[in-house]
């Protein structure tokens, strides 16, 4: 009898616990949860304002096209896995599909490759209409049956017609998603190339029309330096502009965004894409296989420690009771 | 030898926990100058402490997530390193009539993505990527032999392509392409066109170049559609001979004339594709060296083996415990 109450220690208890934990985490065991996932089409805005050099944080400043680079890259690694990207390029006034949505985990390398692979090399024009252009995005991401992430700087060039942003003629909302805004709230200059690709320096304001003569011209063009009804219907004078520098146009995104019922954000430091990119999708739910064997672990080595605490504690103890008897 | 989770392992110094504390009880002795040294505890003692340190690095080895890196085996098989240089350029969408597509006839790139497919998921050891051509070249999937993301890459092709076909730039790409992957494999490029352009002289020297420089296979799955110049039309005597008029003959004059193994393939109809397809997969069946990617293995459930046997030491040690009292007890008793 005294020996089993003698037996009945609480490290006997915690070893046992930690035995059984030890042996579950050792069999492996799996469990299956719920998690939300992101299916979504990621279109990248290629055209000659996404080379300017404003993004970035403060004194190391990148290009536009790597800050989308970086941030891609980053949200694949973050999204939970069965979670799906496919990638689609725009420039001119329509996108591209390069791929289909794909397992982003089991995939990562070629993905990663191929973000990796985007430049503005691959634009085949140098117009940038970006209201037609996430309008066709959108289409692209309804054929893909995904969500859409759409990354540009909100650059229009040609500059938007007096009639205003080209009406949406998709359904609002029918397509979840994000439009990100890249580049920096200060104007910068926009890199030139030659053919064969190399720098050239940057565009000048001779090098883009500053105002788009295209449709009707708008009301209060009467008031225009020779301006004529049939000879001269937009002013007889170029207007000049700063249409050859850029920065994030943040207010043109923001109504896009609100025109086809897409939410914006501004890809800046600091901010959550990962976080946005779920908040504004489609719910999807996936069973992701989960790893049950870290918490029957953690209960064995927390038992464990407990049972040699105990005895550290008794050894104090009765040291403590040693020196008293001593003195 | 690799951790997943290596945070873990600043835990890793209460392993030597064991060797200052133990899970037996202690009890007082009157006096332990009388005790002899007995060789048998000093082991079991040595024993105990040797489990409870396996028992409590194990169990945080495992939590670490210790697993052995992905590596590279070599083995042979027959496989290559196959470059699709696909067409995306509009005239893809039509069928080998000419025709919009309606319900009885599939568009040209609809049956290249049905036939590509199967191909692609036939061909086991084989490592893909595609590059797209039209108005300008474009990267759409480096070499990889992830299948599954090759072909997602192959069903976007059916959607609507642009203007042009640049197939100059869009072979420097895909040529650039395979020379970043130098590997051991047979290497070739599938061009999968409608048609073809001039290639500018300059352009035309550097192919040369390139072509000269890396052993690679070439071959040219032209989708002819009706009433389309074929390849190896030979032009009528009153016929002008110029790459301008006969584009799709001086493209092949050209591939000709670089000395590389090249094969032409003129298709007028989704069988005829199909089973230049099946040629191609024959011609790049040579036994070759390829590496296969063993993928990375978790050893964690290693771990938490070799801390349960220390806890299995340490509960039998805890179980088979027995008080000096309880003996001197029943010693007093009897």
């Amino acid at each position: 009898m005294i020996n089993f109450l003698y037996r009945f220690d609480p490290r006997f208890v915690l070893l046992v616990v930690a035995a059984i934990a030890a042996t579950v985490a050792a069999t492996g065991l799996r469990y299956t949860a719920r998690r939300s996932i992101v299916d979504a089409t990621i279109v990248v805005d290629l055209t000659g304002s996404m080379n300017a050099r404003d993004a970035g944080v403060a004194g190391k400043p990148v290009s536009r096209i790597e800050a989308v680079r970086a941030a891609v890259r980053d949200l694949a690694q973050s999204l939970p896995c069965r979670s799906r990207l496919g990638l689609g390029i725009f420039t001119e006034r329509r996108s591209f599909l390069l791929f289909e949505p794909a397992d982003i985990c089991a995939n990562f390398d070629a993905f990663d490759g191929a973000i990796s692979d985007l430049d503005w090399r691959m634009a085949w024009e140098g117009d940038s209409y970006i209201a037609k252009g996430l309008y066709s995005a959108i289409d692209v991401a309804a054929s893909a049956k995904s969500d859409l992430i759409f990354f540009s700087d909100g650059h229009e060039a040609p500059p938007i017609p007096a009639s205003g942003i080209p009406d949406f003629e998709g359904v609002p909302g029918k397509v979840n998603g994000l439009i990100v805004g890249v580049g920096g709230s200060g104007k910068s200059p926009i890199p030139k190339f030659d053919d064969d690709g190399r720098e050239t320096g940057v565009i000048s304001a001779a090098d883009v029309p500053h105002d788009n003569r295209h449709g009707l011209p708008g009301k209060s063009v009467e008031s225009a330096a020779g301006w004529h009804p049939r000879n001269a219907p937009f002013g007889a004078q170029a207007v000049a502009g700063e249409e050859h520098l850029t920065s994030v146009r943040s207010e043109h995104l923001r109504t896009l965004a609100s025109k086809t019922g897409l939410s914006y954000l501004e890809l800046n430091a600091g901010r959550n894409l990962r976080d946005a990119v779920l908040r504004s999708g489609t719910l999807r739910m996936a069973d992701v296989p989960e790893n049950a064997a870290p918490w029957f672990a953690i209960a064995a080595l927390a038992s464990l420690l407990a049972a040699y605490g105990i005895s550290v504690s008794a050894l104090r103890r009765a040291s403590q009771k040693l020196s008293t008897l001593v003195r | 030898m690799m951790f997943n989770h290596p945070v873990w392992l600043l835990l890793l110094p209460l392993a030597l926990l064991p060797l200052f504390a133990d899970t037996q009880r202690t009890e007082g002795h009157p006096a332990l100058l009388d005790l002899e040294y007995d060789l048998l505890s000093a082991i079991l003692q040595l024993l105990l402490r040797v489990a409870g340190v396996l028992a409590i690095a194990g169990l945080i080895f495992g939590l670490a997530g210790l697993a052995r890196p992905e590596y590279v085996i070599e083995r042979t098989g027959q496989g290559s390193d196959i470059v699709l240089l696909i067409d995306r350029s509009s005239s893809m969408d039509n069928t080998f009539a000419g025709q919009q597509p309606d319900g009885t006839q599939e568009s040209k790139s609809a049956a290249a993505k049905r036939i590509l497919r199967n191909f692609i998921e036939r061909r086991e050891h084989d490592r893909f990527g595609i590059v797209g051509f039209s108005t300008a070249p474009m990267h759409v999937m480096p070499m990889t032999d992830h299948k599954d993301i090759i072909l997602a890459a192959i069903d976007s092709i059916d959607r609507p392509g642009l203007a042009f076909t640049d197939v100059g730039r869009g072979l420097l790409m895909a040529l650039l392409m395979q020379s970043r992957n130098p590997t051991g494999a047979s290497r070739a490029i599938i061009l999968v066109s409608d048609g073809a352009a001039v290639i500018g002289r300059r352009l035309q020297e550097r192919l040369r170049a390139e072509f000269a420089r890396h052993q690679i296979n070439l071959y040219w799955l032209y989708l002819r559609s009706a009433g389309s110049k074929g390849m190896f039309e030979v032009p009528a005597s009153n016929e002008e001979d110029t790459p301008q008029v006969l584009p799709e003959r001086h493209l092949n004059k050209f591939f000709e004339g670089l000395k590389i193994p090249y094969r032409a393939f003129e298709a007028e109809s989704p069988e005829a594709v199909a089973h230049a397809v099946n040629e191609i997969g024959k011609l790049e069946q040579k036994p070759v060296i390829y590496a296969e990617r063993r993928p990375q293995h978790d050893l964690s459930r290693y771990a938490y083996i070799v801390a349960l046997l220390g806890l299995a030491v340490l509960l039998a040690a805890k179980a088979a415990e027995r008080s000096i009292s309880s003996y001197a007890g029943r010693a007093n008793a009897a």
